[in-house]
């Protein structure tokens, strides 16, 4: 059994894990922030099917993102960045972060299939499931100079 | 004789992450080379034999698995260490990429440490 209050902190947990390991920043949860992430943002999204089906999504502003990418690829100067290398880290930051959650809530949900994930760039990018989806969402400040968040919708599978 | 890589992921970025990562492993490769699918690895693999691919699981066009059942019918790979490099950790789903022909796993996010404990057993 799964709660969003448990969610909350395994989507945490797991972004922490992939920032620590793949980007070599820190997170940190941030508390009833709804401040704006800055624009335009980009929004890196996965979906899911199984025994629960949904989407999860990673959003930050340009800057942010860039610096990930630059961070993930040992690039020094963002500028040498194409945008295919951001594009191309957002999505692979919603994979893993995926891929993390995955493998935290596996023995409680069942299957979980995992689709290729996408990134699009815009303003006020958000992802929605529609009516009866669960949402749980998280701000984070990351290393202490950017604002991202990652959110997780989903709902329970009727194919079971 | 140097040893030789192939990377095989639908990501060019996750491709160059795990160059870096094999880089700052310590472990060192002669020849090294790319591939953007399943379909594209194949091709490259019947052209001759290459010591280690480290292989994403999720691809389109064709996915991991397949394409490890079908190397380990290429003549070129009888002695090819193939290793899944994957977000995913479903136990079931690691037996039976082990048991179509994989060598090994590689669960993302990974570390450099991780490369250096599943590969060098492999190498030497």
């Amino acid at each position: 059994m799964i709660t969003t209050v448990s969610l909350k902190d395994t989507l945490l947990d797991s972004a922490r894990e992939v920032f620590e390991t793949m980007v070599f920043m820190a997170l940190e949860g941030l508390e009833d922030d709804t401040t704006s992430l800055g624009e335009p943002t980009l929004l890196g999204s996965i979906t899911f099917k199984g025994h629960l089906e949904g989407c999860l999504g990673v959003c930050c502003d340009e800057a942010c993102a860039k610096t990930i990418a630059a961070n993930m690829l040992g690039i020094t100067s963002p500028e040498e960045l194409t945008e295919n290398d951001v594009s191309d880290a957002m999505g692979e930051i919603a994979n893993m972060v995926m891929g993390a959650v995955k493998a935290r809530i596996q023995n409680d949900v069942g299957t979980v299939e995992v689709s290729i994930p996408s990134v699009v760039q815009g303003r006020e990018l958000k992802n929605s499931l529609g009516e009866g989806a669960v949402q749980v969402k998280i701000r984070v400040n990351i290393e202490e100079q950017y604002r991202g968040e990652f959110s997780l919708q989903y709902r329970e599978s009727k194919q079971q | 004789m140097g040893k030789s890589l192939m990377i095989v992921d639908d990501s060019a970025t996750m491709r160059k992450i795990i160059m870096r990562t094999v880089r700052m492993s310590g472990l060192e490769f002669e020849r090294t080379e790319e591939a953007g699918s399943g379909v594209e690895a194949l091709e490259k693999l019947k052209t001759g034999p290459v010591d280690v691919v480290l292989c994403d699981i999720n691809m389109p066009e064709m996915n991991g698995t397949e394409m490890v059942k079908q190397a380990r019918q290429l003549p070129t790979c009888a002695s090819t260490k193939i290793i899944m490099v994957s977000t995913e950790s479903a136990e079931d789903l690691i037996k039976q990429v082990m048991a179509d022909g994989a060598d090994g796993y590689i669960t993302k996010p990974f570390t450099p440490e991780k490369f250096q404990e599943k590969l060098t057993p492999l190498l030497n």
